[in-house]
C-alpha cells in the first residue's frame, strides 16, 4: 500500500513576528484542522494511501488519528519526541525509508529541517508557519489529495516536482568554523544575537544569497524578485548587498516580513552559478537563514553558496491537473 | 534605560554578573535551609536565571516588577541588595519587609520589585494595577507582571490581563513555563501547547522565546516594551526555562528524572552566555572565574551581614499593618512589649 508521511511541526509559526510585525499566530488547533483535512484529501483516491504521522506532544497527530476518516489506515510513529528540530528530521528520516511521499504541515523553517532527511522523496510543503516561501498557502484537503495520486504513483513524480535549491554559508571565524544552510535564502544581518530568531528590523540587513527570487516572496528573496526575479527551479541563485537606503542609487520597498514592508537601499546585485560563491565579511553579526538568525559571529569571513541539492518538491497543481486529465479523479 | 543593557559589552557583562549573583544567592540560601537557618520556604531560581535578567535589562529602572513565589532572581535581576533580601530571609529587623516577609514576600517599591508573593498568579493583577496607575499619571513606564506556568490556569490572570488589554494598558505578561507546577507537568495541566496561545484569548499578541537566553528574553521585552510605551496594549511573552532544584528545597522531585535536568542543564543560562561573550572579546576566562568568585563573595557577606543582624522587636510585628493607628492593635502592640521586657503577663 501507498503510504504519505505527515509532519505537523507544533513550534512552527509563533515567533516574535507577531510582535513586531503582522505575521499571523497558526495555533496547534488550527494545525490540527489542516492535519485533519489532509488525511480527509487523501481519500480522493478509493483506496487511499496509508498515512503516518510524526509523534508530538501537543497531541495534534493523535487528534488527527482519532478523527481520520474510516478508509484511511493511520499509524502514529513510534519515535522520542524531543520538542525540537530534532523531530521533524528524525521523522523525516523514517519516512525516507517507509513512505512515498512526506507532507509538511510548517513554515520555511519546518521545511528546511524535513530537507535535510528527504532525499529523494518528493515532498509536499503547506505553508503553517511565519516565512512561507518555499510552501504552498493551500488547503490542507487539496494537498492530500495531491499527495495521495503521487504516492500512489498515478501521475508522473518526474513531471509534478522541482528540485528545490539551497543556500550554503560557510563562515569562518577567529574560533573556529561554522555552516549554516537555507533554502530560499541565507542573510547576513549586523544584529549581534541570534535572539529570538526572526529577522525584526530591516535596517539591521546587511545582504546575503537566494535560491530563488521574486516580488511575491517574503524576506530577501523578495527584495532580489523585484529586480530580478527567478523561480526556486533556476540554476544557481543571487547576491544581495544592502546598503542604507538614504545614501543608495537605487532602492526597492519590498516585504521584508509578514507586515513589514521596507524600503531597502541596494549596494549590487548579482547573479551566481551554482557552485559559484559570495564572500560577505560579519564584524559583529548574525547569519541566518530563511528569516531566522541562526549563528552568532564575531570578526568572521562567511562564504555563502548557492547549490542544486534541496527537497524535490511537489507542485500541488500540476499533480492534480495531471491527475484529472489522466481520468484519475473519475469513478465511472 | 535600567543600568544594565544587553546593547553594550559592559552592559552584558553585567547581564552575566546579575545572573552569578542570582545563583550564588539561591545555592547557598538551598545550603542555609537545609542546615536548618531559613524559616519558612524557599523557592529557588537555579536555571531560570536569563528570564529575571532578560526581563530587566530591557526594562528602565522606574518600571515595576511583580514577581511569584520564586522571586529572588527577580529582585536581583531588578537590582536589590542581597545584604537586605538575605536578612529577609533570615526574619531579621533590616530585612526588606523588616523580617516579616520572608523568602515570599520581599519587595522594595522604590526599586520597582511590587512584591514576590506566596499566591499563585498574584503577580500579573499587581501589574495590570501598576500600569493602571501609570496609564492614570501619564507616566513614561511600563508594569511587568511574572507568573508560572501553573499560574496561567488561575483565573485572576486572566481576569488581570483581560482587563490590561480592554483597557489598552502598559503591562506585559512574562511566563516562565519551567515545566512544572509543583510536581505536574505543564502537558499535564493546559490544553495548549505552547502557553503564549492563551494571548489570543484577550487579543494581545502572545510570544514564546528560549527562556534560556537571556538575548531572547530581553529582546522579546523590548518590543513588547516599545509596544506598550506606543500605546498598543499588552503582551504576553512565554519563556521555555527550567528550574533545577525541586519545586521548593525538599521537594523529591519523583516526577522526573536525572536525566531531564542534565539535558537542561546542558542549555544552562550563565555558561552558554559566558562562552558567547568570550567568543566575542568580551570576557576571558581568567575575568569569569573573578566575577564568580566576586558573587560569591557579595553572597558569603550577606549571609554574614544576616546571621548578625538584629532581630525585629516582637512588638513590630503589629506594625505596618494599617495606615491609621487602631486602638486593638496598639494594645496588642504594648502587651507584646511589656512581656518581651519581662513586665506583668
Amino acid at each position: 500500500m501507498a503510504r504519505v508521511g505527515l509532519v505537523v511541526n507544533p513550534g512552527a509559526g509563533r515567533d516574535i513576528r507577531r510582535l513586531t510585525g503582522g505575521a499571523s499566530v497558526v495555533d496547534n488547533r488550527a494545525k490540527e484542522r489542516v492535519a485533519a483535512c489532509v488525511l480527509d484529501g487523501v481519500t480522493v483516491l478509493s483506496e487511499p494511501p496509508m498515512v503516518s504521522i510524526m509523534p508530538d506532544r501537543a497531541g495534534i497527530a493523535a487528534a488527527a488519528a482519532e478523527n481520520a476518516p474510516d478508509t484511511v489506515t493511520v499509524e502514529i510513529l513510534d519515535l522520542p519526541v524531543e520538542g525540537s528540530a530534532e523531530d521533524t528530521r528524525r521523522a523525516v528520516a523514517h519516512f525516507r525509508e517507509s513512505a512515498d511521499v512526506v507532507v509538511v504541515l510548517g513554515g520555511d523553517g519546518t521545511t528546511r529541517d524535513a530537507a535535510v532527511e528527504s532525499g529523494p522523496m518528493p515532498v509536499l510543503a503547506v505553508s503553517t508557519g511565519t516565512n512561507n516561501v518555499v510552501p504552498t498557502p493551500v488547503d490542507g484537503t487539496v494537498a492530500g489529495a495531491a499527495a495521495a495520486v503521487v504516492a500512489a504513483g498515478r501521475v508522473d513524480t518526474d513531471a509534478v516536482t522541482t528540485r528545490h535549491g539551497t543556500v550554503e554559508a560557510r563562515a569562518e571565524t577567529p574560533t573556529g568554523e561554522a555552516t549554516v544552510t537555507g533554502l530560499a535564502s541565507v542573510e547576513v544581518s549586523a544584529r549581534s544575537f541570534v535572539g529570538t530568531r526572526a529577522l525584526i528590523d530591516p535596517a539591521d540587513l546587511v545582504g546575503g544569497v537566494v535560491s530563488r527570487a521574486h516580488p511575491t516572496e517574503i524576506g530577501l528573496s523578495g527584495a532580489t524578485g523585484c529586480l530580478d526575479p527567478f523561480g526556486p527551479e533556476a540554476a544557481g541563485g543571487a547576491a544581495l548587498r544592502l546598503r542604507d537606503p538614504a545614501t543608495a542609487s537605487r532602492t526597492v520597498r519590498t516585504a521584508v516580513a509578514p507586515g513589514v514592508t521596507a524600503t531597502v537601499g541596494i549596494e549590487s546585485h548579482d547573479r551566481l552559478a551554482a557552485g559559484e560563491t559570495a564572500r560577505f565579511d560579519v564584524a559583529d553579526g548574525v547569519v541566518g537563514a530563511d528569516g531566522e538568525r541562526e549563528q552568532e559571529l564575531v570578526d568572521a569571513t562567511v562564504d555563502i553558496t548557492p547549490r542544486e541539492n534541496g527537497p524535490q518538491l511537489i507542485d500541488v497543481r500540476d499533480a492534480l491537473d495531471r491527475a484529472a486529465r489522466a481520468g484519475v479523479l473519475v469513478r465511472d | 534605560m535600567s543600568d544594565y543593557t544587553l546593547d553594550s559589552a559592559e552592559g552584558r557583562v553585567e547581564a552575566l554578573r546579575r545572573m552569578l549573583t542570582i545563583r550564588s544567592f539561591d545555592e547557598t540560601a538551598g545550603e542555609r535551609f537545609a542546615d536548618g537557618e531559613i524559616p519558612g520556604f524557599v523557592h529557588l531560581y537555579v536555571g531560570e536565571e536569563a528570564v529575571g535578567v532578560g526581563t530587566c535589562a530591557a526594562l528602565n529602572d522606574d518600571d515595576y516588577i511583580a514577581s511569584t513565589h520564586r522571586g529572588h532572581g527577580h529582585c536581583i535581576a531588578k537590582g536589590l541588595n542581597p545584604k537586605y533580601m538575605m536578612a529577609e530571609l533570615y526574619g531579621k529587623a533590616d530585612g526588606y519587609c523588616n523580617g516579616k516577609g520572608g523568602s515570599m514576600h520581599i519587595a522594595d517599591v522604590d526599586a520597582g520589585m511590587l512584591g514576590a508573593n506566596g499566591i499563585v498568579g498574584a503577580g500579573p493583577p499587581m501589574a495590570t494595577g501598576a500600569a493602571l496607575s501609570i496609564d492614570y499619571q501619564g507616566r513614561d513606564q511600563v508594569a511587568v507582571g511574572f507568573l508560572g506556568d501553573g499560574a496561567v490556569a488561575q483565573g485572576q490572570v486572566h481576569e488581570a490581563v483581560n482587563l490590561a488589554s480592554t483597557w489598552n494598558l502598559p503591562a506585559i505578561f512574562v511566563i516562565e513555563n519551567n515545566r512544572y507546577g509543583e510536581g505536574t507537568p505543564v502537558e499535564q495541566q493546559h490544553n495548549v501547547d505552547n502557553l503564549s496561545d492563551t494571548a489570543a484569548a484577550h487579543g494581545i499578541p502572545g510570544v514564546t522565546v528560549d527562556g534560556m537566553d537571556v538575548t531572547a528574553v530581553a529582546e522579546a521585552v523590548e518590543e513588547a516594551r516599545k509596544r506598550a510605551r506606543a500605546g498598543d496594549g499588552p503582551t504576553m511573552i512565554e519563556a521555555e526555562t527550567y528550574r533545577y532544584r525541586g519545586h521548593y528545597e525538599g521537594d523529591e522531585q519523583v516526577y522526573r528524572d536525572e536525566d531531564e535536568v542534565e539535558r537542561w542543564r546542558e542549555q544552562d543560562p550563565i555558561a552558554s552566555f559566558k562562552e558567547r561573550l568570550i567568543d566575542r572579546g568580551e570576557l576571558t576566562e581568567a575575568v569569569f572565574e573573578e566575577m564568580q568568585a566576586e558573587a560569591q563573595a557579595t553572597i558569603e557577606n550577606a549571609l554574614a551581614y544576616a546571621k548578625e543582624a538584629d532581630d525585629p522587636h516582637p512588638s513590630e510585628a503589629y506594625e505596618d499593618m494599617f495606615g491609621d493607628s487602631v486602638p486593638e492593635i496598639e494594645r496588642f502592640a504594648q502587651q507584646a512589649t511589656a512581656r518581651t521586657d519581662g513586665g506583668d503577663h
